[in-house]
């Protein structure tokens, strides 16, 4: 959802008239009425200052950071300030947040070595700054702002008058103007926290693995990348590629915040699935569709067609392993890749995994407390965990009368 | 850590039982950080009680002291932190800034500091025509009121949900409008305002003279009746999420916050999703207590609806809302409204109702770990079955017909249905329905035709089917047909149709299969049950449902049909239908939380 600024305001405390908007970009936004609501979550007492505050009145949200710099040769003794934005009140403002904390802590550094605010002519340029702002948050959500700043410095020409540090206007002495500051400013949108990544989880890319480019990302990353297959899960791509398991599951956990990866299980042709509500999409939704025909048609062969994909989802059920599904349907897959069906299935939740979970329910009273058959650790986890494989442990736990299996 | 390998199963069992109380407790996104009263009168801003009381060693006055010095950098920030990330401010700043201006009066009040939101219903104090007391008359009958508007705040953590703000704007209103109706009834705001005001300026002096900062709140509390009560409503929502707060022991103001009722796991069923569902449930659905009907009556407030005791006197998990209308002698709407009524507040559920022909399965977030509290409680309640024994019997969809032993006592029976009852209430099962969807084989000749093809799912849209018809008021011989006795409101696609093959019937099912494509017609007529006048007459009118949304007890219900007979045209048309099995989408949200 795209935050669109509909106002950027400076607003300071004026010695003789108090709390004031100084400027305002577009002009006249903010009513009377409004400031006169709202000034006292603007201009603030002390112990609010360089604190982001967010006010909702009147059908507008406000956010500023309140600056208070403390000076002697400031009218009042202090120079209080506020650079802010207006959006409407039912925007999400999270990502503008960093920003006006950003600019506040410029600004404050801007007057601190320069007297940028408190300086008239100065404080002026702060209008065209802000329309920039402005118009590029809105259309990009980035900006970059060059500010030239002219620094009192004592110059070694004095003009017979004696005084020290003066802005002379001369020729190519005088013009001490140092480097531009730039400030670099962007909307990020806050995404929600990723899930925690585990070592039987496989990544499998979202979108095509060459729209993104490798060089932007670490080098852990980097390093991995080669191995997401969307068949082998965290422990192998960690043996693989050499990274240490906690390494990749980070790793990993980054990129799903990004969206560039999701998560799917282990396939193995003794996986159980079934179908999920969504598996109608299917039918509903074209794109949908077109992605999964897209995306399951063997290589080289002609596109899949819908009914025989939708028969294919449809024909896992609790109870039926994938081979069962292979021997069964054999005709319909002849022009579907199989692995590739359950891994599309899977990325849009189309169907679900069913996982085996064993339960000591009965024990003697001198044998341990059941570490791992608790119904809390799937086989999948199990497997991992220790290294016995599917069929191993399928033996091991079947024959156990004290051990009962859940499927969820 | 908890460490499973000490002591017995019962320690470890407490130990995790521990760990559960703990959540509820420690800061979560749902729970507020503190309760603010605020008023703004001739005598200015006041702050008048807020619960939990400020922590003792942070004075204003150190505060002030950092702040001179120019040099120090301004970390004053970080020193008000508590590890909940909640800064706590003083409480002159609070009155500043919560005391708002009238013009802020009467609508949603929302002000975020750093990780702090503040959400409130600042209110006007309409005062009445003050007595007229004479001139010479030195004390005034009544005293002159002095507030002119009030606020009560909740402070919630700033990355709380928006449906978690905008249930606290609802409660911060409510208890608004209780506290103004009773300030102009008997001025009640404007008297326990002062009592706070000289508790806490009783405290201020005590301070001056004894040294030591002390919180004057902790001694409102005993003494003001306004204060225990903010302090209730902060301490229900902090824990179960449901309150009922007597304002002046007078006005009853309760409020519940689905976040805090409606979790399973970690996750909460958001209250939009919830809802959603509540709109689409249909007479067929049959309600749920989550308690006793006994525990529940017993809840209920003195003057509440004699409807909403009738109807938990009479529902029952087999029972759909229809009969529940019919057996409660209410109106099927009236029927739904205290059925959502009652799932909102957390004390019921919806369910398909019980019968054998029902297939459950465990739900994919039911909780089967061997120490789960769960497991325990099941044990207590059902004496030798354990709960992940039973659980296991559900791994596979299984239909309650199943576990029908003829040599077994009908006791057993009955328990099972019970056990089954209890976990439907504890969220862990999910019940399968079946699913039908027409997908006709693609023709061998037109393959370009079959991309731009749509299926038929998707050109027959907007039908609406949300009125239940049927005909017959048969006598439920099997648990099935109690889905079918239902007194018809309108008559949809199940008209009386004469029988036969008439001229009038074949263009009914000729006008019902237009909606198909050339090819899907010709697919269909070629299939050998076509050839049957009245199987293909069923199949044209039940072609509506088959676009993967309608379950089979839905087509049951809406035309009046046996599952028997509804089977058999499936298996009769299977090479043009495609089936399947999942959760209703609708009622699912019960068992598991939307992701």
């Amino acid at each position: 959802m795209a935050t669109r600024i509909e106002c950027i305001f400076f607003s300071e405390f004026h010695p003789t008239l108090g709390p004031k908007i100084t400027y305002q970009v577009p002009e006249e936004y903010i009513s009377r009425e409004l400031f006169d609501t709202v000034q006292v979550y603007i201009i603030t007492k002390p112990e609010l200052q360089n604190k982001l505050i967010t006010v909702t009145a009147m059908d507008k949200k406000l956010i500023g950071c309140p600056v208070c710099i403390e000076h002697k040769k400031y009218s009042r003794n202090a120079l209080l300030f506020n650079l802010g934005f207006v959006c409407d009140a039912h925007t999400n403002t999270c990502a503008l947040e960093p920003i006006v904390k950003k600019l506040s802590g410029y600004l404050t550094t801007l007057e601190l070595e320069s007297g940028f605010i408190s300086n008239e002519e100065s404080k002026q340029k702060l209008l065209p700054i802000m329309s920039t702002l402005l118009e590029d948050l809105n259309a990009t959500g980035a900006c970059t702002l060059p500010i030239a700043v002219y620094k009192l410095q004592p110059t070694s020409h004095l003009t017979g008058s004696g005084c020290c540090s003066s802005l002379t206007i001369q020729g190519h002495i005088c013009n001490t103007r140092n480097d531009s500051n730039t400030i670099h400013l962007k909307l990020i949108q806050l995404r929600r926290d990723p899930p925690i990544v585990q070592e039987y989880d496989v990544p499998v890319f979202a979108e095509c693995k060459d729209l993104y480019i490798k060089s932007q990302w670490d080098l852990t990353t980097q390093q991995i990348l080669p191995y997401i297959d969307g068949f082998r899960h965290i422990q192998k791509i960690s043996a693989e590629a050499d990274v240490e398991l906690n390494l990749v599951r980070i790793a990993v956990q980054n990129l799903l915040y990004y969206g560039v990866v999701t998560l799917v299980s282990i396939f193995q042709y003794s996986n159980v699935y079934c179908t999920t509500p969504k598996v109608q999409s299917l039918i509903d939704d074209k794109s949908i569709q077109e992605e999964c025909l897209g995306y399951v048609t063997k290589q080289g062969q002609k596109r899949a067609s819908l009914r025989d994909v939708f028969q294919l989802y449809c024909g896992l059920s609790p109870g039926t392993t994938m081979r069962d599904l292979c021997s069964r349907y054999s005709q319909q897959l002849q022009r579907v890749d199989e692995r590739r069906l359950i891994q599309f299935g899977l990325m849009k939740c189309l169907i679900r995994r069913l996982q085996k979970y064993p339960v000591k329910v009965a024990r003697d009273e001198r044998s341990r407390l059941p570490r791992l058959y608790t119904g809390s650790h799937s086989y999948d986890e199990i497997c991992c965990k220790t290294g016995i494989s599917y069929q191993e442990l399928d033996e091991r736990l079947e024959n156990d009368p004290n051990i009962v299996i859940c499927w969820k | 850590m908890l460490n499973p390998l000490v002591g017995s199963p019962d320690d470890s069992r407490s130990m995790y039982r521990q760990s559960q109380n703990n959540f509820y407790k420690s800061g979560d996104k749902t729970s507020p950080i503190s309760v603010i009263l605020v008023s703004s009168g001739s005598r200015g801003n006041k702050l008048l009680f807020r619960y939990p009381f400020q922590r003792v060693d942070e004075c204003p006055s150190s505060l002030s002291a950092k702040q001179r010095n120019p040099y120090a950098l301004n970390v004053t920030g970080d020193v008000l932190e508590d590890q909940d990330g909640d800064s706590r401010f003083s409480d002159i700043i609070l009155a500043t800034i919560l005391a708002t201006k009238s013009d802020m009066c009467g609508k949603k009040f929302e002000l975020k500091i750093d990780n702090v939101r503040f959400v409130g219903h600042p209110t006007l104090l309409q005062h009445s025509p003050i007595i007229q007391v004479s001139k010479t008359d030195p004390s005034p009958k009544r005293e002159m009121p002095t507030m002119i508007l009030f606020n009560v705040v909740f402070a919630l953590r700033a990355n709380a949900d928006p449906s978690v703000i905008c249930c606290m704007h609802n409660l911060s209103r409510r208890i608004a409008i209780a506290l103004q109706h009773e300030e102009r009834r008997c001025q009640y705001l404007t008297r326990e305002a002062k009592l706070m005001l000289a508790v806490q300026d009783e405290i201020t002096t005590m301070t001056e003279t004894d040294g030591g900062p002390q919180s004057p709140f902790r001694q409102i509390l005993p003494k003001c009746k306004l204060a225990r009560d903010l302090k209730e409503a902060y301490d229900s929502l902090c824990t179960t999420g449901v309150m009922r707060l007597h304002i002046n022991s007078w006005l009853e103001v309760s409020f519940c916050l689905p976040h805090k009722i409606h979790r399973i796991g970690g996750n909460y069923i958001p209250p939009e999703a919830l809802e959603r569902s509540l709109k689409a449930i249909r007479p067929y659905h049959a309600l749920l207590l989550l308690e006793s009907d006994k525990a529940l009556l017993s809840e209920l407030p003195l003057d509440c609806s004699p409807a909403m005791v009738r109807l938990i006197k009479t529902c029952s998990a087999v029972k759909n809302l229809q009969q529940l209308a019919q057996d409660a002698d209410l109106a099927l709407l009236q029927i739904f409204q205290i059925a959502a009524h009652l799932v909102y507040w957390g004390k019921a559920i919806i369910i398909y109702p019980l019968c054998e022909n029902n297939v459950y399965m465990l739900s994919p977030h039911a909780n089967i770990s061997l120490y789960s509290p769960l497991a325990e409680q099941f044990a207590q309640q059902f004496s030798g079955h354990d709960l992940p024994s039973m659980l296991a019997k559900f791994s596979l969809p299984v239909s309650l017909a199943e576990f029908r032993n003829p040599l077994e006592a009908p006791a057993q029976e009955a328990q099972l249905i019970q056990m089954v009852v209890w976990m439907l209430q504890h969220r862990l099962l999910i019940q399968l329905h079946t699913y039908v969807c027409l997908l006709v084989p693609p023709s061998e000749d037109e393959p370009g035709l079959r991309d731009e093809e749509l299926p038929l799912a998707a050109r027959v849209g907007g039908r609406s089917l949300s009125t239940p018809s049927a005909l017959s008021f048969g006598s439920p011989t099997s648990s099935d047909d109690m889905t079918l006795t239902s007194p018809s409101i309108e008559n949809s696609s199940a008209e009386l149709v004469p029988g036969g093959d008439s001229p009038l019937n074949k263009r009914m099912t000729e006008t019902q299969l237009t909606s198909l494509s050339e090819h899907e017609r010709q697919v269909i007529l070629n299939i050998p049950a076509a050839q049957n006048p009245e199987d293909l007459r069923m199949f044209a009118r039940l072609l509506h449902y088959f676009r993967g949304h309608h379950h089979l007890e839905e087509i049951m219900y809406n035309e009046n049909m046996r599952r028997s007979q509804l089977k058999t045209l499936f298996d009769k048309f299977r090479s043009v239908l495609v089936v399947t099995n999942h959760e209703d989408p609708i009622i699912s949200i019960f068992q598991s939380p939307m992701d």
